[in-house]
């Protein structure tokens, strides 16, 4: 188990207690999260972040876009990237303002990034990219075609340098404030699936999965 | 429609899901309980963090710790570019390559102002409060003077900004419409649980009326 940050800027400075780097739970955040927030450097020098789903395998984090895509076009050659990733478990109410704050666990990530060429890595990423979204789904939804993974770029970054701060329990207060008359406690906040939309050009009788009936991000 | 304010808010990849108008940006904004700020550090790398932003009209406030390098940099006039992101559902093709989300993202680009004056850090605190839970700057205790020491108030005004949405069902190609896979959208939300009270809470005080049935605005 490493309890030590990989490096000086994923080491938690702010709040040191809060800093998680054992492998294992900072690979079951990016697990959970849906999607991520993608930063590069833009050619003027500029920050650029995206929103963008991910897949992890192993120690290697995977994300992907159109070839089309300025984004996937300024990141596949081998740029420095930040990512970052946050679950919001509850809403921390304290007596005072400045004390509110919020249940979370964040991941950021940083690498320098890689395209991926290789023909039998980018069909597990492909099918991986699926998963991440509804495990299960990339054995029953149609493959790409050799084309149309032509049209898709895939990078991947190694997962060495990354982090998590993960913040839970209730509010600390100075003991000046616990005798306010203010509510003090925590809500906490999931994300949960509505009912199923069928695609209204659905073949009849298409059963739904229970992949879909029963979603839930894994580890929830 | 509007038209970008720039090149790099211009949405090139489906510019049909591409907004320019302010209007969509700040409700994204106002919805989304956190966002990514990204920076470039002075080595020239791209940082992020994830943290809350609350608006007022045209500015979007940030806060954070003095103590915290990343602000320091932000507050030191950096340029910077933050990201929210709502996911509405999860868009499920019968090809894979035509997976996708229906969501809305807002970025906004540009470069904060240290606030000092002493009523726009009110102001600013009461919004970040309001952000999470509207109600709850009118019952939490406003920060003190002290308080100010430890926090650093960013404002940064929302001008050079988009938006993206998707909406709708999954678009395939019309000779994969026979395939024998299910197709759709799942919406997802997010909803909250039982407030539970801290364990140091005084005796008698009721879970206040705007814990109930929360939701984003």
């Amino acid at each position: 188990m490493t309890t030590e940050a990989p490096t000086p800027r994923t080491r938690v400075r702010r709040l040191p207690e809060l800093g998680v780097y054992e492998r294992e739970r900072v690979h079951a955040i990016i697990d959970e999260a849906l999607y991520c927030h993608l930063s590069w450097v833009g050619d003027d020098g500029d920050p650029r972040v995206i929103p963008t789903i991910h897949a992890r395998i192993g120690d290697t984090l995977y994300v992907h876009g159109s070839n089309a895509s300025t984004t996937l076009r300024g990141i596949k050659g081998g740029v420095p990237i930040a990512i970052a990733i946050t679950l919001v478990d509850g809403i921390r109410f304290a007596r005072s303002m400045f004390e509110h704050s919020m249940n979370y666990r964040t991941v950021v990530v940083y690498g320098r990034t890689e395209e991926v060429t290789d023909a039998d890595e980018l069909a597990t990423v492909f099918d991986a990219i699926t998963d991440h979204v509804a495990p299960g789904r990339s054995a029953d939804a149609r493959r790409p075609t050799p084309g149309e993974l032509r049209q898709t770029t895939f990078v991947k970054v190694a997962l060495d340098e990354c982090s998590a701060k993960v913040s839970e329990g209730f509010p600390e207060e100075p003991d000046d404030d616990l005798a306010l008359d203010v509510w003090a406690g925590i809500l906490p906040l999931r994300v949960v699936p509505g009912e199923a939309q069928d695609d209204p050009l659905l073949r009849a009788d298409t059963p739904r999965p229970s992949y879909v009936t029963d979603w839930r991000r894994p580890g929830t | 429609m509007p038209e970008p304010t720039s090149d790099r808010t211009r949405v090139h990849r489906h510019p049909e899901r591409g907004d320019h108008d302010l209007t969509i940006v700040h409700r994204i904004l106002d919805e989304a309980l956190t966002c990514t700020v990204a920076w470039v550090d002075p080595q020239g790398g791209p940082r992020a963090l994830p943290t809350i932003q609350a608006r007022i009209d045209d500015t979007l406030y940030l806060h954070g710790s003095r103590a915290a390098r990343a602000w320091k940099a932000v507050a030191a006039g950096a340029e910077v570019c933050v990201v929210a992101t709502l996911i509405d559902a999860l868009v499920l093709a019968r090809t894979s390559p035509h997976h996708s989300m229906n969501y809305r993202s807002a970025v906004v680009y540009g470069r904060a102002r240290t606030v000092a004056d002493p009523s726009e850090l009110v102001s600013a605190a009461r919004a970040i409060t309001r952000h999470v839970l509207p109600g709850r700057e009118e019952d939490a205790a406003e920060p003190r003077d002290k308080d100010w020491l430890e926090t650093l108030i960013l404002a940064m005004p929302i001008a050079e900004a988009s938006a993206k949405v998707r909406t709708g069902p999954p678009v395939d190609d019309e000779a994969d419409l026979a395939l024998d896979v299910w197709a759709g959208t799942l919406p997802l939300q997010t909803v909250v649980g039982e407030p539970t009270p801290a364990p140091d809470l005084r005796a008698g005080i009721a879970v206040p009326e705007y814990l109930k049935g929360y939701r984003r605005p």
